[in-house]
Order: structure tokens, then C-alpha cells, then sequence
């Protein structure tokens, strides 16, 4: 928190840009351009779109993910911007470090929320820390385990499951 | 409205699937059919394949399915089969650290797997030493992974041999494959880098495609010499043994390398710019014949129909010019060679020729190795090198010269037993067939019949309790020789000597103190620099003892409690072939030999 106001009061002492945006709930959210581009879709609709002053709508999303998602762009601001060339190297580092985890810690409804959001505002960073949350809810459980746990309906026969499993029976040796 | 996982778009499940290991990813699929579609996209299975998986064995011409489209290959069945071979690879590893008894057909299991098991076993080489048996898995990890390079290049060899036409950098390659220091992983390595060079040399000369042959002859010669590609420093002794090895010549950054891996090297390269360039037979020192195109001579002109150009010769090991003809030609007149000699000495050397030339300069080198100063000793595993001379010839000169081949295979069994145990199963499947008549065929078979009895018997229970005298040192405890200053670990004991006879008066036995009659241990231990004397010893054969195993009576025996870091690192790993780890509290390995001597 005082990180958060430390470094708002440096943002103030620059007199950065300021953007408003006004979310799907009719929520007007200020937010400085450095921080708010970390989204690739906002970074491209400022290049385009003259600076009119007025808030920009985001359909998509409400106020209280924007919030949770800004809060993430303005601790992320520094990072170097993603390459996008990472695909090989994804899976072998599902750890998430130790800030995202906490950010993460959110109920499914906001985890998914914040997923989409990300995946739409187009913050690589963000979908990448979601999507590996989700994966590591679902390592280590079995089918049942992950229905429960993210309320999936089993819509297969129990003749379609008994073939499934069958098939699948390798992966178990592990 | 709640958003839940299965409304999810495609692409966000994709992204999410990516982050799954493969047995999550076949528990999701599981749930419901929403899920069953996107886990069983080939383009996921396919990115499992590439992510999970450093090698492949060669019968599943992976780099040829990852270069193709995409739904020509059942993806997830191909990870599938490639999982249950890692599985059943680390089962086999499991087993041999289970128990003394029954390891040669888990051996077996993980070589005849080839590549497909080396994934496993470099996991395992490099676990993490909170393991409880850290030490045991990577020693065994390491014997099995150098055994694996071991059975590549003695089937490359023995293919050869039969008749297949090989490429002569595989074929060199192969011995690098016997030299854990080399770091060659694969023979396709060699042609990587190889095509690497080739490609920066088509960088260099843009324009190549329109020189004469012997332009270009020259060109490649140069572009090898100026970026130190081909020939030896002035500085380096010539008969270094890594001089032989084209693994090394072409990874260490100072390119040395004798005129045969030098030519190799240099017509590797010039067949990628067009040129028929091969080694050459001549003597001592290997050339390359360079061949015209037919219709034209080496500069290109046209030659009347009928006639062929003759051939160039170049000696990329120290010229970037080629060698006149007559040069050779008179060379060869000195040694007095007879003109049928002549025209074989200056023709195509063929691969099986070249492979053996290698290998009589490998054994060449190691007889230098003796009258080289101590600074110039070589890093070279000098028993992996000699054995890798000692098969190639036997698989290659077999039917041709049989004192040579009787004499390789004493020195091959005697290896075997002292220190390549683990390749059993090469011996008996390449070397045996070969034997069939010779007088020591029965002798031989015996020797592996042993072995492998040695293998299925369960080891007899030595227990400390039903001694009547007092064992006073336990296996695992580390201790320094009295007389030699060594140290050394135990792995066993005796409640007296129990070596023959002939070797109790060998070693001097009754002049100790205590005699035979005292507590023997047997031990392992590592003497740096062991190696040297070892290798010329003319008479080598009866000379060989297995270079880490002694056996000292008890008086001789001062018992130390190290730290783990004072004990030499090279002592440290071998002993994982009795030890699961080292315990700080008592400063003993903990065995792994309970099965022989249950003793905590």
C-alpha cells in the first residue's frame, strides 16, 4: 500500500497524462497513460484516436476488475514489454512470482473476470499470470476433483467416460 | 452472470491447456465433452512433443514429422509412446537401485530404448541432492548414459561394416561418443555444426557457384584455415589425443585436429559447395583427392568426349593451395611403394579404411601419451579412448587381421570386466558372432556366463553378528591408508583376506603385522592420474586392475570423519555405486548395498 502512494506521489511530482475511463458499471476510473498502456488495445486506440479528454469506454469491463486490473498494470509498470517469442519456455515456468500470487488470490468469478479482461484489453502479462492460476488449480486433480472445483457439468455417457479413461490410462503412470 | 471455465473462448482454454502438464491435460479432458475437443488438438500435442522431449530415438524421424504438416502425425499417440518409454526407463533405473540382483536385464530395458531413454536418465543424472539417493541415481544415471552413446556408436560402426554406406562424419562421430569429456550428445550434432560451417562459408563466397573446381577447392581450404578450422597450433604437441576426435575439433574453440579429421572436416564442407572432395589413402598423412565434374578437367575446361579430368589433391591439415600430383608421387617412390601401390595410396579412401586409420592413431597418441611433458596431459578419458580404438578395429578389421583382432579382444574383455561392466549386452550381441572358432571362444563365453550368473544370484548375506571376531569399520565409513596416504570408502569386508594364494605372496600379505589372519575391507577409491602408467604398460593385459576398487587390511585402515567437501569430488560420484547419499551426522555414505551387508 505505502509502495502505491509512494509511487503515485513520484507519478504527481512528473504531471503525467491522465486518462479516465468509464467502465461497463458507469464507473469513471483515472488512470496515468504509463500505467494504462500496459494494455496493448488501449496503448493502439490512443495512437489513433485524438486526444479529446473524454473517458473511454470500456464495454467489456467493470469497475471493480478495472480496478484490480490497473492495480496490476501499475506494479507491473517497469517490466520489460514481452517479446511474444516465449512460447517454448512457457510451460516450464508455472511458477508465478510471489506478488502475482497474492494478486491472484481472488475469488474464481474475479480470477475468471480478470482473465478475460486481460485477454481483451490485450495484456499479455496479466492473461499469462490468470491462465497459469488456472492451470495450477487443475494440476494434480483428478476429473471429478476439477469438475468440483470449477462446477463443470459432466455431460458424457458413463459408457463415453469408461472409453475416456481407458484411453487416457497412461498419463496416470507418471 | 457468473463466467465459468467451459464458456470460455477457445483460444483463452488454449492458453490455459499450455500451462497444464500433458496428465492434466488428459484429467480436463475427462470432465466434459467441451474439454475433450480443445485437449486433443494436434498443434497442443505437438507443442507437449517439442517441450517434454530433448531426444528421440531415430526410428521416429521426429525433426522429419516436426518439419511436416501438422495433421500428418497422431501427435498425442507419439507423446504417449514416447512418456511410457520415459517411464520405463526411470522403472528400470528404480529397479537397479533397488537391488544388486537382476540389473543386466534392466540395463538391457533402457540401452535398447536408445535414445528414447536418455531424456529419463539426464533427469535423473541431475536430480537434486535432497534425494535420498542422489548419489546412487546419478552414478548409475551417468554409466547408463555413456553405455547408451557406447551402443550408437558401435552400431553405427557395425551397419558400416555390413555393408550400408554411412557418412563419414557419423562415423568418426561415433568415437567421440565414447568420450563423456567430448559433450557430444548426438552424432546429428556433428552434421549441425558441419552444416553450420558450410553455411557460413556460403556467406563468405557468395559467388562460388561460378569458380572452377579447383578455385573452389581452394576457397574451402582458406575459409577453413583463416577462421582455424583445419590443422594444429604450433604450439600443441601433434599426437595429443584430442587431435583425434572430430566432436572436439569441431566444438573446442581451438579447432585442433589431426590431417584425417582435418580432411573430414574440410570434404564435408566442400561437398556442400558442389565439389567431389574425398580423403585420400595416402600414407601417414591423409589428403584429399578432389574429383572434376565429368566433361570437364579441374578448371573448368571442356574435356573431348570420353576422357576424364583428372583428379587434384589438397592438404587442408596445412595448405590452402593444392599439392601437385608429382610431390606425392615422388613422396611415394622414396618409400619405395611398387606402381599398383601407388595408384591405391593416391585413390578414394573409403569410409571403413578411414574409420580404422582413426583408430590406429587414437592408439598411436595413447602411446605418446607417455613421452609427452606433464603439462601437455590430455582431458581426455584415455580408457574411453582406448576402448573406443579397441572396437572400432575389432568390428571393422575382423576377417583381415586376426593377430591384431585376437589381441583387441583381450584388451576389449579386460575392459569389459574392470570397467565397462554395464556393456555386456554389447559384447555378447556384436562381438560374440565374430569369435565363433577362435580358441578362446569358450573361454569368453564362460566370462559372460559368469557375469550374468553373478547378476541373477542374490547376493550372500554377510552379517556382522554371526562373526565371531569384531568387524571394527563399517561400509559407508571413509578412512586414509597408513602407508599410501589414500582415502578411501569402504564397501565390504572379509574376517581375513580372502584373495588367492598366488596374490597373498604378491602383495606381500603375511609380512603384516596382523597377517592374513585380520579383517579385510574391500574399497573404493579414486587415484588422480591413475590412468598414465597404466595405458603403455606394454603388456597391458596382465597389468589391468580395476582402477577403483583395492583391498587393505584392517591395521592399515585410519579412520576419518570428513566433511562431505573434503573428500575428492571424483570419489564423491563413483561412490554412488555403492551409496545412496552422504549423511552429515554420522559423515558415512549410507549404503545401498543392504542387500549384501545389512548393517545400519
Amino acid at each position: 500500500m505505502s509502495e502505491q502512494t509512494e509511487q503515485n506521489a513520484q507519478v504527481e511530482q512528473s504531471a503525467p497524462q491522465i486518462l479516465t475511463f468509464c467502465t461497463n458499471d458507469n464507473a469513471i476510473l483515472e488512470v496515468e497513460r504509463d500505467v494504462a498502456e500496459r494494455s496493448v488495445l488501449i496503448r493502439h486506440l490512443l495512437e489513433d484516436l485524438p486526444a479529446s479528454g473524454q473517458a473511454i469506454p470500456l464495454q467489456m469491463v467493470n469497475e471493480a476488475v478495472m480496478k484490480k486490473v490497473i492495480e496490476w498494470c501499475r506494479h507491473h509498470q517497469k517490466d520489460p514489454p514481452s517479446t511474444g517469442d516465449d512460447d517454448d519456455s512457457r510451460r516450464k515456468t508455472t511458477d508465478i512470482e510471489e506478488w502475482d500470487q497474492k494478486f491472484m488470490q481472488v475469488d474464481q468469478e474475479m480470477l475468471f473476470e480478470i482473465i478475460l479482461a486481460a485477454n481483451f484489453l490485450d495484456i499479455k502479462g496479466l492473461l499469462d499470470v490468470g491462465c497459469k492460476t488456472v492451470a495450477n488449480m487443475i494440476k494434480g486433480k483428478s476429473p471429478e476433483e476439477i469438475r468440483k472445483t470449477f462446477n463443470i457439468q459432466n455431460d458424457f455417457t458413463p459408457e463415453e467416460e469408461d472409453q475416456i479413461r481407458r484411453e487416457n490410462e497412461w498419463a496416470e503412470d507418471r | 452472470m457468473v463466467p465459468y471455465l467451459d464458456c470460455f473462448p477457445e483460444e483463452l482454454l488454449r492458453h490455459i491447456i499450455r500451462y497444464c502438464q500433458p496428465y492434466s491435460t488428459t484429467a480436463l479432458e475427462q470432465t466434459a465433452r467441451r474439454f475433450r475437443e480443445v485437449t486433443n488438438e494436434p498443434l497442443l500435442w505437438r507443442y507437449y512433443c517439442l517441450s517434454d522431449f530433448k531426444y528421440w530415438a531415430q526410428e521416429h524421424e521426429f525433426p522429419k514429422k516436426v518439419a511436416g504438416p501438422v495433421l500428418s502425425v497422431n501427435w498425442k499417440s507419439l507423446y504417449k509412446s514416447k512418456h511410457l518409454r520415459y517411464r520405463a526407463t526411470c522403472r528400470s533405473l528404480d529397479g537397479i537401485l533397488a537391488t544388486q540382483t537382476r540389473r543386466l536385464d534392466k540395463i538391457q530395458t533402457i540401452i535398447d530404448l536408445g535414445y528414447d531413454a536418455k531424456d529419463a536418465l539426464l533427469q535423473n543424472f541431475s536430480v537434486h541432492p535432497e534425494v535420498e539417493d542422489y548419489l546412487a541415481r546419478r552414478y548409475y544415471a551417468e554409466a547408463l548414459l555413456t553405455s547408451l552413446h557406447r551402443s550408437v556408436a558401435v552400431r553405427e560402426w557395425a551397419r558400416l561394416k555390413n555393408g550400408e554406406e554411412l557418412a563419414l562424419d557419423r562415423l568418426l562421430g561415433a568415437f567421440d561418443l565414447f568420450i563423456p569429456k567430448s559433450g557430444l550428445k548426438s552424432l546429428d550434432e556433428i552434421s549441425d555444426r558441419l552444416d553450420g560451417i558450410s553455411m557460413l562459408m556460403n556467406l563468405a563466397y557468395p559467388a562460388i557457384d561460378r569458380l572452377t573446381t579447383r578455385d573452389k577447392a581452394r576457397a574451402v581450404a582458406s575459409f577453413l584455415r583463416v577462421n582455424n578450422l583445419t590443422g594444429i597450433e604450433p604450439d600443441k604437441e601433434y599426437h595429443c589425443l584430442e587431435h583425434n576426435f572430430l566432436g572436439i575439433a569441431l566444438s573446442d574453440p581451438r579447432h585442433n585436429s589431426l590431417p584425417l579429421v582435418s580432411a573430414t572436416i574440410y570434404c564435408y564442407v566442400a561437398q556442400r559447395v558442389g565439389i567431389d572432395a574425398r580423403p585420400c589413402g595416402f600414407p601417414f598423412h591423409v589428403h584429399v583427392i578432389v574429383l572434376p565434374p565429368s566433361g570437364c578437367d579441374v578448371d573448368g575446361n571442356i574435356l573431348e568426349a570420353g576422357r576424364q579430368g583428372t583428379p587434384m589433391y589438397m592438404d587442408p591439415f596445412r595448405s590452402d593451395l593444392d599439392t601437385p600430383v608429382a610431390d606425392l608421387e615422388y613422396q611415394l617412390a622414396f618409400l619405395g611403394t611398387s606402381p599398383t601401390e601407388q595408384a591405391n595410396f593416391l585413390g578414394v579412401s573409403q569410409p571403413l579404411e578411414i574409420v580404422l586409420r582413426c583408430s590406429k592413431n587414437i592408439l598411436n597418441s595413447l602411446r605418446h601419451l607417455a613421452q609427452i611433458s606433464h603439462k601437455e596431459l590430455t582431458s581426455v578419458d584415455v580408457i574411453g579412448a582406448k576402448y573406443a580404438a579397441i572396437w572400432s578395429s575389432m568390428l571393422l578389421s575382423y576377417g583381415t587381421r586376426p593377430t591384431e583382432f585376437r589381441h583387441n579382444l583381450q584388451w576389449l574383455i579386460e575392459l569389459l570386466n574392470t570397467e565397462f561392466p554395464l556393456d555386456i549386452h554389447l559384447v555378447e550381441q556384436y562381438v560374440i558372432p565374430l569369435i565363433h572358432g577362435l580358441p578362446e571362444y569358450q573361454d569368453i563365453l564362460q566370462s559372460l556366463h559368469a557375469m550374468r550368473g553373478m547378476d541373477e544370484i542374490p547376493r550372500r548375506v554377510k552379517r556382522r553378528s554371526s562373526q565371531v571376531s569384531e568387524i571394527k569399520y563399517k561400509v559407508g565409513q571413509v578412512f586414509r591408508h597408513r602407508r599410501y596416504g589414500y582415502r578411501a570408502v569402504i564397501t565390504g569386508w572379509d574376517v581375513e583376506c580372502g584373495a588367492g594364494e598366488e596374490r597373498i605372496r604378491r602383495m606381500d600379505i603375511d609380512y603384516l603385522k596382523g597377517g592374513r589372519h585380520q579383517n579385510f575391507y574391500h574399497v573404493l577409491y579414486v587415484l588422480l592420474g591413475f590412468c598414465f602408467g597404466y595405458v603403455f604398460d606394454a603388456d597391458l593385459v596382465s597389468s589391468v586392475e580395476d582402477r577403483s576398487i583395492r583391498y587393505v587390511a584392517e591395521e592399515n585402515i585410519e579412520h576419518m570423519e570428513p566433511e562431505l567437501s573434503d573428500i575428492p569430488l571424483a570419489l564423491v560420484f563413483v561412490a554412488g555405486k555403492y551409496f545412496k547419499r552422504w549423511d552429515e551426522l554420522t559423515k558415512t555414505f549410507v549404503s545401498n548395498i543392504q542387500d549384501e551387508y545389512p548393517e545400519r
